[in-house]
């Protein structure tokens, strides 16, 4: 294999293995993919190392020395259709319906799927919130304060994540502000269930999605990345109580003032 | 008949409710039903338990997630697509927010035995999860090549 092609190739295989773990892939199923990769590219003695944040792998040319490649992946936001999409691209290298050419050019193609307009998205922050203020047992009220509660949440995550303000800090500010704006309204509205409500709009920022990997990667023996994501988890649920708290002291403050 | 048309409600808010989450997440739209199926699917087993039998939460969300976790694997088998999507979505009904919040609420009125309660609760709801989705996961299949 020629050393140029040998580079492009292992380059692909990484690029592939990051848009994996960078759209909320496994770590698992990156390293396997990017191993199934490897073998039908004909990639000879390729080896990789997968952990939450990064991709460390190394591979040797015919008759050459060998070459390792590190890729740091520091953020991660979910974008499932991105991971089918590269999973659909590794299946068929194995099955040999691509090459390397045609597999580049897939990659692009599933790193450029768009993602879905701000609008849609504080819609389904806005549906989810009101469903889950009804499933916890809320009324017509409840529903209508959490669905208010959820558009501010996701427009409070979309501008902090924009200015790349820290995750804890906008799991605080918006948890505290769905809480605020619940009491807010039950100074109006005294009959408002103020938990129920709450709760309805804190679902959608609560931490499923690190519990449900964490969980994953240590059923596949990746134990640091599993608690790496596990730790993840505990600081969400603990910035929401905060958050939570928060909102009921300077409620309660201004209760006694006024 | 009020009762099962209650329960219907519940299955239908949770469809919706799951797949919300899969428009944020950004899951290609075939998959929406299939989430929404799965992530209602554990909800209902949880009200079921919890409201029929009067079981613990922590005991109704482990065997809510025995049925979640199958659905998704079922899905993940039928569309062959990787089970993340239908696993991620789905579990989010499961998760213990209100838990967080009463631990919360609980700490701030200086409760401390309810708040004791609640915090061990959630991290046993949680533990529940885990175990749920470990025991279906692990279940191995016949791999359909070698």
């Amino acid at each position: 294999m020629a050393s140029k092609t040998f580079e492009q190739t292992l380059d692909l295989i990484l690029d592939a293995g990051q848009t994996m773990l960078e759209n909320g892939g496994e770590v698992f199923r990156a390293q396997q993919t990017m191993e199934i990769m490897a073998r039908s590219l004909q990639l000879q003695e390729f080896h990789v190392y997968v952990l939450t944040n990064g991709i460390f792998a190394s591979a040797r040319p015919d008759g050459g020395e060998s070459l390792s490649m590190v890729r740091h992946v520091p953020t991660i936001s979910i974008h499932l259709g991105r991971v089918e999409a590269v999973n659909e691209l590794s299946r068929e290298l194995a099955e040999g319906q691509l090459d390397l050419c045609g597999a580049r050019q897939r990659l692009n193609e599933a790193q450029s799927i768009g993602s879905i307009p701000p609008r849609a998205e504080r819609l389904a922050c806005v549906v989810g919130s009101a469903c889950f203020a009804y499933l916890f047992g809320g009324a017509l009220a409840e529903m209508l304060v959490a669905a208010v509660a959820g558009l501010m949440e996701s427009a409070i995550c979309q501008q902090f994540g924009k200015r790349r303000i820290n995750r804890i800090f906008t799991d605080i500010i918006a948890a505290g502000l769905c809480t605020l704006w619940a009491l807010g309204v039950s100074i109006f509205v005294p009959t408002l269930d103020v938990n129920t409500a709450t709760i309805g709009a804190l679902m959608v920022l609560t931490p499923g999605v690190a519990l449900t990997m964490g969980i994953r990667d240590i059923i596949n023996a990746d134990y640091l990345s599993g608690a790496i994501r596990l730790l993840d988890a505990v600081l969400i649920a603990g910035s929401l109580a905060c958050g939570v708290v928060l909102a009921w002291l300077i409620g309660r403050g201004l209760g006694a003032m006024l | 008949m009020t009762l099962w048309m209650n329960y219907l409600m519940q299955f239908l808010v949770a469809v919706v409710a799951t797949i919300s989450f899969g428009v944020t997440f950004r899951v290609s739209p075939r998959h929406y039903l299939a989430c929404g199926i799965t992530g209602a699917v554990g909800w209902l087993v949880y009200v079921l338990c919890t409201g029929l039998l009067s079981t613990s939460a922590p005991v109704a969300t482990l065997v809510a997630a025995l049925p979640l976790t199958a659905c998704a694997r079922l899905f993940a088998i039928r569309h062959k697509a990787p089970i993340t999507i239908f696993l991620l979505c789905g579990i989010f009904p499961l998760v213990p927010g209100a838990g967080i919040y009463y631990t919360a609420y609980y700490f701030l009125r200086d409760d401390r035995s309810l708040f004791a309660n609640k915090g061990v609760e959630t991290l046993k709801i949680a533990v529940a999860l885990a175990l749920g989705i470990a025991l279906v996961c692990s279940i191995p299949l016949k791999r359909h090549k070698s």
